[in-house]
């Protein structure tokens, strides 16, 4: 059995059985949302060394994917479903070029292009087809279990994502690439194609978390789905619990967007102060994400 | 000694009676609340900040106001209860929201759900709402796409939907046989883009033709250029729809440019007199129009709650600034909360939507006249008028023009 493979399974049964236990499935599923973005980032970043903070391009892309296929093809929600991932990675695919860069520079161009995507999508010229700023109606689909079981199953499929990259030639090929792309290259790996499938694979899961959130929502603007904040959020709690693991993205969302709600809700006027007092003690003492502690005591991360 | 059956009967009857007492005081007792739980979300920091704050500070004065008296008064329990506000902090985000929303419903189990001020925050809210089968007593989100005879579970309190407001600048401008011209600038988001939409069809077929119809970002930040667009089209009337930084930043560069228009209209001078007052000065504001809504428009023969007169006074004393129209959005949604609370049969949330119909159209508030489409719930009623700022002393004094029966005056056209 490949490792992390039991981690994922507690994983999803966890969100699984929550809902009969407690009762804000929002909560759970704005849970689940960044727990397969920040898998997703993990696979860009923690395999490939690319951060992108203009990720949340793609989550609107497959929120946009998912609703323009319902409203203009009439698919039914399942069919949306995979046309937003469908669109996420169509975008990816454009936005491909953008891997020539590197640090800093691909960082800021991701961003941009999140930007535009924005622009064009809220184009009041594109009313017709994209409903451009006015924002989209899915509340003749609204089914908020389905959608739940539908983030279920995306985050299944992150999860595995994952497991598959820690446990493969694949996963191995990307690491040594974000070590040393040429010297990766002379030993036979294709920089080129295994950084794109990356690039892709980590598109679509935006893409279906972006549908499944449309779904679930139903009524939004284009703004809250290409909100920066969304990639912001993915990228600390990825960097929180610690990249290229599979269970430090697991970690860092649920207890970093556990305490983000859990202060929000008891104590909001602290929100800020501690919220910030912890990323920065984590910065300083544990740059390498939660489970490096764990790792420095010897137990066995997956 | 025994007891005759007779006897035995009436003892067993009179044991019967005692325990019903006994137990049926408190069982009754036990099924009244001890509060009013009524759930709310604020922005304390982000886009919609300034006004999320301003809305729920009216709200909370309404609350204070009520639990004074002892309480809101409650026709299913025929008693005053005292009312709870539970907030929280959604910092302009709608995912945030969306998670909040539901922790009312589902842990604090609120009796009264109110949505976050301004259609974003409010769009999350109308699917959780409905699905969970509560009420949103919806203050001030006036996205058409809300309201729909499929959707019992909303409320619009304090605003006409959005496509509504231009009636009666149309018609005002239809009324104006001098203005053949029309220009129309609108920022690309839902608030906007529904009243132009709305202004369009309206003008349609009249003898106001639009020779400039543009849509830009609601971002836009500087209008420089788009005047002189503007200006090359050669209007006599140009009409500006955006949000508060886009009205400043358009009647900024107004100024700075010194071109002039016969007629300019901007949104919000009428709605947040103060910001915008200190933002561009009066002399910018200076016979330009806008929708007057309270403080502006003052309501003082109510039917319902304060007159807008003795709310001033009341929130002036407690809190030690003028209200603004957010403070009075927001106290009017208490308003119309209490009135449902005093006419519903139960508190099922159906009961109460059932009972806001029955009183629509019938409440006259500070804020005017309450009035709700019975198949959607949007508020058709506290229609916006069409003032003009006229020049008062060192200030600025607002006079309705139109429609007739709120008149105070004549336009000043062209503008001086």
């Amino acid at each position: 059995m490949p490792r992390g493979v039991w981690f994922s399974v507690g994983v999803v049964l966890l969100f699984v059985v929550l809902p009969f236990v407690y009762g804000n499935h929002d909560l759970l599923f704005s849970m689940m949302m960044y727990l397969v973005l920040a898998q997703g980032i993990n696979v860009l970043f923690g395999f490939t060394g690319y951060l992108p903070f203009g990720y949340v391009g793609f989550f609107g892309a497959g929120a946009y994917g998912m609703s323009l296929a319902i409203l203009l093809l009439h698919f039914p929600p399942f069919a949306a479903l995979i046309a937003g991932a469908a669109a996420a990675v169509l975008v990816a695919l454009v936005l491909a070029p953008l891997l020539r860069l590197s640090g800093a520079y691909f960082a800021i161009a991701s961003l941009a292009a999140s930007e535009v995507l924005y622009y064009v999508i809220s184009n009041p010229h594109l009313t017709s087809i994209t409903q451009g700023p006015y924002g989209i109606n899915l509340a003749a689909v609204y089914d908020s279990s389905a959608s739940y079981a539908v983030m279920v199953a995306v985050l299944a499929l992150a999860l595995g994502m994952v497991v598959y990259l820690r446990n493969s030639r694949t996963g191995l090929a990307l690491q040594a690439i974000r070590e040393e792309p040429v010297s990766a290259g002379f030993a036979g790996v294709n920089v080129v194609r295994e950084r794109t499938r990356a690039w892709l694979m980590s598109a679509a899961l935006a893409g279906l978390a972006g549908g499944a959130y449309a779904w679930h929502v139903s009524v939004f603007y284009p703004k809250p789905v290409f909100d920066l904040n969304i990639s912001v959020f993915a990228i600390v709690f990825t960097l929180f619990g610690g990249v290229a693991t599979l269970s430090g993205p697991v970690v860092g969302t649920l207890l970093l967007y556990g305490l983000y709600n859990w202060i929000g809700i008891s104590q909001p006027q602290y929100f800020q102060l501690v919220f910030g007092v912890v990323i920065v003690a984590l910065v300083l003492f544990l740059p390498n994400g939660l489970v490096s502690l764990l790792r420095r005591v010897g137990a066995n991360v997956p | 000694m025994s007891l005759s059956s007779v006897s035995r009967l009436w003892l067993f009857a009179g044991a019967v009676l005692l325990m019903t007492l006994v137990t049926g005081i408190p069982s009754r007792a036990a099924g009244i609340p001890g509060e009013i739980r009524i759930g709310t979300l604020y922005a304390d920091s982000g886009p919609f900040a300034t006004s999320s704050k301003s809305q729920l500070q009216g709200l909370k004065f309404w609350v204070d106001e009520v639990n004074r008296a002892g309480g809101a008064y409650v026709r299913a329990y025929h008693r005053r209860i005292p009312v709870k506000l539970i907030t929280y902090n959604d910092r302009s985000s709608t995912t945030t929201a969306a998670t909040l929303y539901n922790q009312l419903i589902t842990q604090d189990h609120v009796n009264i759900l109110a949505a976050d001020f301004g259609s974003v925050l409010t769009s999350v809210a109308v699917p959780i709402a409905q699905e969970h089968r509560m009420l949103l007593f919806d203050q001030t989100g006036t996205g058409a796409t809300f309201f729909s005879t499929k959707n019992p579970y909303i409320v619009l309190t304090s605003l006409p939907s959005s496509a509504e407001w231009p009636y009666s600048l149309a018609d005002f401008l239809k009324s104006q046989p001098q203005i053949t011209r029309a220009a129309l600038l609108y920022a690309t988001n839902d608030f906007t883009g529904s009243q132009a939409q709305t202004l369009r069809q309206r003008l349609h077929g009249s003898h106001v033709k639009l020779v400039f119809d543009h849509g830009v970002p609601t971002s836009t930040s500087s209008y420089a250029l788009l005047l002189h667009n503007v200006q090359a089209a050669r209007p006599q009337a140009l009409i500006e729809f955006g949000y508060p930084n886009n009205d400043i930043a358009f009647l900024h560069d107004l100024q700075a440019s010194g071109m002039k228009f016969n007629m300019v209209f901007t949104i919000f001078p009428g709605q947040l007199f103060a910001l915008m007052e200190s933002s561009v000065g009066p002399k910018t504001l200076a016979y330009t129009y806008t929708y007057p809504t309270p403080p502006l428009l003052v309501y003082n023969r109510v039917n319902y709650g304060p007159g807008l007169d003795n709310f001033r006074r009341a929130f002036r004393s407690a809190g030690g600034k003028e209200p603004n129209f957010l403070n009075i959005a927001g106290y009017n949604t208490g308003l119309v909360i209490q009135k449902t609370l005093a006419t519903a049969a139960s508190l099922q949330q159906l009961a109460m939507r059932r009972s806001i119909v029955s009183f629509s159209g019938k409440l006259h508030t500070l804020n005017g006249t309450f009035r709700i489409d019975p198949a959607t719930g949007a508020q058709t009623g506290e229609t916006l008028p069409v003032g003009q700022f006229i020049p008062a002393g060192k200030g600025l004094a607002v006079r309705m023009l139109y429609p007739p029966e709120v008149a105070t005056g004549r336009p000043v056209y062209p503008a001086q």
